[in-house]
């Protein structure tokens, strides 16, 4: 059971459910909120996340302690891996889209995305991109609107070089992007593999599973993995996906030249179903 | 003990700009950000930050310190650099 589905999706996937980009349009201003400084420090980029939390390192109970508390941020902050067609779904329901640059790649790698060094890969979902201009720090270089047809193009191109579509919701369950993530400079893909946090980046709804008629061999999935869930087995000379490692991103899909690999509902599998 | 990485922020003026640990770097340790985020304002290229911050994954190759341009880094494992 998918608990954000039940909750937000009426049992369908939540991000499928077009009420979760509905975010209002105007919001009250609480006066002494607006100057609380937590809207900056996100804005600050994950650099704020991430480093409170590597610093208790050296204390495992305070480390243990604080990874507890972060993974009760759901409510605030929750992220997941969709499959190409569920982000094209995905691009159907939301308006507008924007292009927009990679906060993790700039965060992590100082590339800015502007289209010299690598063009901007993100998508910004919903109304609140109609306000870029508020905050140019975020929206260095601006933003770019695509229609539905080109928004899924973006999605192919980057998908098919390797990336990993994951949806980020900011205050959940409204939809504020979907993101092309890499390891190691995603924040999220890094927190969940890395550290464990788990909200940051559930499991997708599918999961990547061989034909073993038809593998031959050839491992370039298992070099596009970014989970290191695909492994080439050298006694059956046929790649291996480890179902339960698997967060069902597609990446391998598509770089399989038979054709040998699908994606399946996880709830196909007993054992796999709770498992996000 | 998780090795400390310590950066001169004197002379670590521009990280931005140069960028060089943060792309040498095998583990990306490093992140950049600015100081301080405003409504209606890029922040000035002086107010961006680098830090070391996922610490337990360098592996102390000290490739940071020899590309460093202006000599602003230091890695510190155990008290010792």
């Amino acid at each position: 059971m998918c608990e954000l589905c039940e909750k937000y999706g009426e049992g369908n996937p939540w991000y499928l459910n077009p009420m979760n980009y509905a975010r209002p349009l105007y919001r009250k201003i609480e006066k002494d909120k607006e100057k609380e400084p937590m809207i900056l420090e996100e804005l600050r980029g994950p650099i704020n996340i991430i480093k409170p939390l590597i610093d208790l390192m050296d204390n495992p109970e305070a480390f243990k302690k604080a990874k507890e508390q972060f993974s009760k941020h759901q409510e605030r902050m929750v992220g997941q891996v969709v499959s190409l067609e569920d982000a094209k779904k995905m691009v159907e329901i939301a308006q507008p889209i924007t292009k927009i640059d990679c906060i993790c790649r700039r965060t992590f790698r100082a590339t800015l995305e502007d289209g010299v060094q690598r063009p901007r890969s993100c998508l910004g979902l919903g109304i609140g991109m109609f306000r870029w201009e508020e905050w140019p720090e975020r929206y260095k270089g601006g933003v770019e609107f695509l229609s539905t047809e080109e928004a899924k193009k973006h999605l192919e191109h980057w998908h098919k070089r390797g990336m990993v579509i994951t949806i980020m919701a900011f205050g959940t369950p409204y939809i504020g992007g979907i993101c092309l993530c890499d390891y190691p400079d995603c924040i999220a893909i890094r927190m969940r593999l890395d550290y464990n946090v788990i909200p940051f980046l559930l499991k997708g709804h599918q999961v990547a599973k061989i034909d073993y008629e038809e593998c031959i061999g050839c491992g370039s999935c298992a070099q596009r993995c970014q989970f290191g869930a695909v492994k080439m087995e050298v006694t059956t000379n046929k790649s291996n996906i480890d179902l339960t490692r698997c967060f069902g991103c597609g990446v391998c899909v598509y770089t399989c030249p038979q054709d040998a690999i699908r994606l399946i509902d996880r709830k196909r599998f007993s054992t796999l179903k709770e498992e996000w | 003990m998780l090795p400390v990485v310590e950066i001169d922020k004197k002379k670590c003026s521009t990280p931005f700009e140069c960028k060089k640990c943060l792309q040498i770097c095998p583990q990306a340790v490093f992140a950049v950000a600015p100081t301080k985020v405003e409504r209606f304002k890029e922040t000035d290229p002086e107010n961006y930050e680098v830090q070391a911050v996922f610490r337990n994954k360098c592996v102390v190759c000290m490739d940071c310190v020899k590309t460093c341009p202006t000599a602003a880094l230091r890695v510190i494992v155990g008290g010792y650099d």
